[in-house]
């Protein structure tokens, strides 16, 4: 494939990257080399990152820098472990299954036939020198919060798409920083204090209108070339960009490479109702990240503070009982935390340090918004018995990672039309009764028989005699 | 199960034991479960006579202050002589 590189501007770059880990692969081709772990059409983040813009409410950032550091997580561990960086290296997936994959290769293990998603015995077939890593989420995750910390000293509009890869916002920049190479330069230098050198060397950098842009920018490259794509030649650089690079369903992909329609240039050539006609919305939406009509803004990530509390055990603990009590003190401290209160909870994580080093985590969005022990321990020991930790356990973790309005029972009686005051005496129709107040009835009928709840009726409000003023009626709307 | 809508009267009276003085204020106060109280002050008293047209209510009101800082309304049913504690 031929490289857009008559296009773009490119930036020197502080130092010269080296060649390891799956680099060399994705600078053979840097689409397939996207494919495994960048989360553009089917990795992490890919979804959340990616919305069009219509789907948005403020305006964001449309200058984008992307930032991506491929096989992040292998690189974290040979980083961590010097000794294997000239030996074949495979990085396990995570989660606990019977079958166990391969999730990112080393070089060396690349060229000895090792891929992505392989079982384990067939890697370990191709490649006998192989060395298996289990992975170390916790690890992972306190790189990547460092250096989003860290280049949240440069913008503020910073939006991160799944582990090694980020946007930065550029807009507004080039009065505090300079023009757009020395803002590149700048964003690889800060990561120089969080990563050692040859990680911020394998990153690589792509400045373009939109995210899209920016992506497809960062991703055609190779690492330590930064290039800068203006907005007049973001659609002369998309024609040569093959169709795999498109946020859309794989699907559409596929069926788009099998008619022919190789490049994003090649797509233009159809008319929109062709398109539509053919793939339906995901035909519109291609048509307009293709001609570069579409620009996704960067939009700042917001994310809560997470309430932490962890518990270590004077001696590692295999027993899931002895775990599911820790796990309920934990839920128990988590929630009486002050910065907890007036929040229930939407969302949870848990996460284990485990004997001989490594970690485990779970992850769970809750049914429904909780301030209850329970509730939050429940769906926690369900996903520890499907995947448990599996080693030993020497400290154990909770995480309460995304939060609600302060209870629920307080909206159920909230009505669609009108204050509560204002249709005071007023008999609830059934439209203004609430989903989640019937949902709440509909379970405590099931569970009691009839309907424990009621409501107050005037009788005869003005009577002398108090007990003839008001009277509770069964509510069972 | 019944489907009609069941009604649940508010503020029906519960009956407490009452010692009176010599003019009939009521000095100690006994809720039902709990410890009685000393009466501190009367503040109010009214009386309530209504519906002499079928079964005829005559009733003595005081809302009451007891020694713990509780306030109390209190009436005494002139029909049956006993007294009832009742919500505001």
């Amino acid at each position: 494939m031929s490289r857009p590189q008559s296009i773009v501007q490119r930036v020197p770059t502080p130092q010269s990257g080296r060649g390891w880990a799956l680099d060399s692969a994705a600078s053979q081709d840097w689409l397939t080399a996207s494919a495994p772990d960048s989360g553009w059409t089917n990795g992490p983040g890919a979804g959340s990152a990616l919305l069009p813009a219509s789907q948005r409410t403020s305006a964001g950032s449309r200058q984008a820098l992307c930032l991506w550091l491929p096989t992040f997580e292998l690189r974290l561990e040979l980083v961590r472990t010097p000794e294997l960086d000239s030996a074949s290296v495979a990085l396990l997936s995570p989660g606990e299954s019977t079958r166990r994959t391969v999730w990112q290769v080393s070089e060396r293990a690349y060229e000895a036939g090792v891929r992505p998603g392989q079982l384990v015995s067939q890697a370990v077939s191709l490649c006998t020198a192989l060395t298996l890593l289990e992975p170390d989420p916790a690890h992972y995750d306190a790189a990547v919060e460092t250096m989003l910390e860290v280049l949240t000293e440069i913008t503020p509009v910073i939006e991160p798409a799944g582990r090694g890869r980020v946007f930065l916002g550029m807009d507004g920049l080039e009065r505090l920083f300079g023009s757009p190479p020395r803002l590149i330069d700048r964003a690889l230098r800060s990561l120089f204090r969080v990563f050692p050198s040859p990680l911020v060397a394998a990153t690589r950098a792509g400045m373009a209108p939109g995210k899209f842009g920016a992506w497809v920018a960062a991703a055609s490259v190779r690492s330590g070339q930064p290039v800068i794509v203006p907005e007049e030649r973001l659609s002369v650089f998309f024609a040569q960009c093959p169709v795999g690079t498109l946020p859309v369903d794989p699907l559409v992909v596929h069926r788009l490479e099998r008619l022919g329609i190789a490049t994003l240039g090649d797509l233009r050539r159809f008319p929109e109702p062709s398109l539509v006609s053919q793939f339906g919305e995901d035909g519109k939406n291609a048509l307009a990240w293709a001609t570069a009509s579409r620009i996704d803004s960067v939009r700042p990530w917001h994310r809560p503070r997470p309430v932490r509390v962890s518990l270590e055990f004077p001696n590692p603990v295999g027993m899931t009982e002895t775990l599911h009590v820790a796990l309920d003190r934990l839920a128990e401290r988590a929630l009486a935390r002050p910065t907890r209160r007036g929040r229930s909870v939407t969302g949870v994580r848990m996460g284990a340090r485990l004997e001989g080093g490594g970690s485990w985590f779970v992850e769970t969005v809750l049914r429904e918004a909780t301030s209850n022990r329970e509730r939050i321990a429940a769906p926690l020991r369900a996903k520890m018995a499907i995947s448990p930790p599996p080693r030993a356990v020497e400290a154990l973790l909770l995480e309460l990672t995304s939060f609600g309005v302060a209870s629920t029972q307080t909206s159920l009686f909230d009505r669609k039309v009108g204050s509560s005051r204002s249709n005071e005496g007023n008999d609830f129709s059934k439209d203004e009764v609430t989903v989640k107040l019937k949902d709440a009835i509909k379970e405590l009928k099931l569970r009691l028989g009839h309907s424990p709840l009621y409501r107050v009726v005037e009788i005869d409000p003005w009577s002398r005699i108090p007990e003839r003023r008001h009277a509770l009626m069964s509510f069972d709307p | 199960m019944s489907q009609h809508p069941r009604l649940k009267a508010l503020r029906q009276p519960k009956l407490v034991v009452v010692r009176t003085d010599e003019q009939g204020d009521p000095v100690h106060v006994r809720i039902p479960g709990k410890t009685a109280r000393r009466v501190a002050v009367i503040r109010e008293r009214w009386q309530i006579d209504d519906e002499w047209w079928r079964q005829a209510i005559s009733r003595e009101y005081r809302t009451i202050v007891l020694d713990d800082g509780r306030v109390l309304t209190l009436y005494h049913d002139l029909i049956d002589g006993l007294w009832y504690v009742q919500k505001g």
